[in-house]
């Protein structure tokens, strides 16, 4: 697969916003034509990702907990709006008559009683006792239609470094993260109070995939991996700021059983086009890795766009094009400072029998602002949860305020 | 179709960025060179090559992944602190404990005494209200106080 550089992907907004396909929507967002953005909460604080149940209720978790909410009388907006629960995280799925969520430590499921907004159950703990760690720790999940959980348990590190993120040092071979961390583990989603023993690993070497997903139309499990930072300032006699910020894709993989993706050892880089052998174990900014050991990326992504959420479009209202594609939400930069930062978008990545089926576009943009000081901080959006409603509309979360976004089209 | 005056706006500057990007020339491509011993610049440069990628230009880090600097206590309080600090790195430090933050500053005890004095004295300007100088004598002292080994 060709790896998309940075000019490629501007030219590729650019020549959308030429020809008159975006225009700005509800808060200066841009989209293609025929779609339209209407704001359906108006902020709750650092959402993450959301969940629509089949009579449109949402459901949304965050750093500040969950909450259901409901448009009761049919104008658009949330005008109900119930915290609930005790688990503040990142993954909020419907299940069957479930809704699973997860936290930094564990998954967990509430019951949904026909007619109830916010869960009156009590929760149940499906799998706990996750070491609690600090870095990449949400337990974001994926399940299939037989009740498999699929966790993506994140390594706790940038590069299993000796010592994380400091300049020159060596990498920890075999890097013994991968045992406990790094993965997918397995469970039975429908059994309860399990711990990380009851799981098995999956697959491997995934550095963090927030963005995990099932597809239920190719049978399979896709997700888009955090690459790694600061290969300048770890090893800036190979690398400078420019390669740090455009080089470590951010790689959509099919999630295949056995799989090794590659973390800590090697990184796709964009710029040459192949897997290159991590600094950490011996790269030289252009070394190969042992032929056929990992596989190339479906699609190799930006540097650092940080792809927080994967979803593919099964709902009927967006025109055929959309069908079975992937929506990837892109949280947006920090680590390509001092260069600008980037991502902040939603794209589309047209899918056919579970390939790629042409370029991925630009979907939603706009949401970053002007960000002053180049500061994710100053971000005014960040999108980080995808799903789809009952009538087929897209809904977008937001980390920065809670803002959520319902996506229709109208036919021309 | 008529554009609006925003996309208009947008196209131009794609233009623009294309262009630029056609003759080499990216947004921000300055691999920041060795500023000249001191010289005024050369702390902020020292701090876009060794700090700006986590703790950001505005000093605001990122949340949940690295602190902010600006108007902290570090920045704010003695030079010999921060000195020390910043040459240790937040590995064994006592505020990790409490700290949400998802990655640690590694130690920068591999620059000169020369270069931290100038990031210090830098951070203490912007982020620290207008703090005093940190110069290389006092980098050199806090530096001789550290366990050979560290």
């Amino acid at each position: 697969m060709r790896p998309i550089s940075l000019a490629r992907v501007i030219s590729l907004g650019c020549a959308a916003m030429i020809a008159g396909a975006a225009f700005a929507a509800d808060d200066g967002l841009t989209l293609p034509a025929g779609f339209s953005a209407t704001v359906v909460q108006e902020g709750l604080g650092a959402g993450r990702h959301l969940d629509v149940a089949a009579n449109g209720d949402i459901y949304l978790a965050g750093a500040k907990g969950l909450n259901a909410m409901r448009d009761t009388n049919g104008d658009g907006k949330a005008d109900q709006v119930k915290a609930f629960g005790n688990v503040e995280g990142t993954e909020v799925r419907i299940f069957k008559d479930w809704l699973y969520v997860s936290d930094d430590v564990g998954v967990y499921r509430y019951p949904l009683k026909k007619g109830e907004l916010a869960p009156s159950g009590a929760r149940e703990t499906v799998v706990s006792q996750f070491p609690q760690e600090r870095q990449h720790a949400d337990k974001t999940f994926a399940l299939d239609p037989k009740g498999t959980l699929y966790v993506n348990v994140g390594a706790p590190s940038n590069s299993c470094q000796e010592k994380d993120r400091q300049e020159g040092s060596q990498g920890r071979s075999p890097c013994p993260l991968l045992e406990k961390y790094g993965g997918v583990w397995v469970f039975d989603g429908t059994k309860l109070n399990q711990t990380p023993a009851n799981g098995r690993r999956f697959a491997t070497g995934m550095r963090n995939a927030v963005a995990i997903e099932w597809n239920a139309g190719q049978n399979a499990l896709f997700a888009v991996i955090h690459g790694r930072d600061s290969i300048d300032t770890l090893f800036p006699a190979l690398y400078n700021a420019q390669d740090n910020a455009t080089r470590q894709a951010e790689e959509f993989h099919q999630i295949v059983e056995g799989g090794n993706f590659g973390w800590p050892y090697t990184f796709f880089d964009t710029k040459l086009g192949h897997r290159v052998v991590a600094p950490e174990y011996g790269g030289d900014a252009k070394k190969v890795p042992e032929a056929g050991k990992y596989p190339d990326p479906l699609v190799a992504f930006p540097a650092h766009w940080a792809p927080n959420d994967l979803l593919f479009y099964s709902g009927k209202s967006f025109p055929a094009k959309y069908q079975d594609g992937a929506f990837i939400a892109f949280h947006g930069s920090w680590n390509r400072a001092p260069e600008p930062q980037a991502g902040y978008k939603v794209v589309f990545q047209p899918m056919k029998a579970g390939k790629p089926n042409g370029a991925y576009e630009v979907f939603v943009d706009g949401f970053a602002g002007d960000m002053p000081d180049n500061s994710p901080n100053n971000a005014r959006y960040r999108p980080v949860g995808l799903a789809v409603g009952p009538d087929g509309s897209l809904y977008v979360a937001d980390s920065q305020k809670g803002r959520i976004w319902r996506i229709s089209y109208a036919k021309k | 179709m008529k554009m609006s005056r925003m996309r208009v706006s947008a196209a131009l500057l794609c233009v623009a960025t294309l262009a630029a990007i056609a003759a080499g020339v990216t947004a921000g491509d300055t691999q920041p060179a060795s500023a000249p011993a001191n010289s005024p610049a050369s702390g902020q440069q020292l701090y876009g090559r060794h700090c700006l990628s986590c703790h950001q230009a505005d000093g605001g880090g990122v949340p949940k992944m690295q602190p902010p600097i600006k108007g902290g206590t570090w920045v704010m309080g003695e030079p010999r602190a921060l000195a020390l600090f910043v040459m240790t790195g937040g590995f064994d430090s006592g505020a990790r404990k409490d700290s949400d933050n998802g990655n640690v500053m590694p130690p920068f005890r591999q620059l000169p005494d020369a270069d931290l004095a100038q990031i210090l004295s830098f951070i203490r300007a912007k982020f620290g209200k207008d703090g005093t100088p940190v110069t290389a004598a006092q980098v050199a002292e806090a530096r001789a106080s550290l366990p050979q080994s560290q």
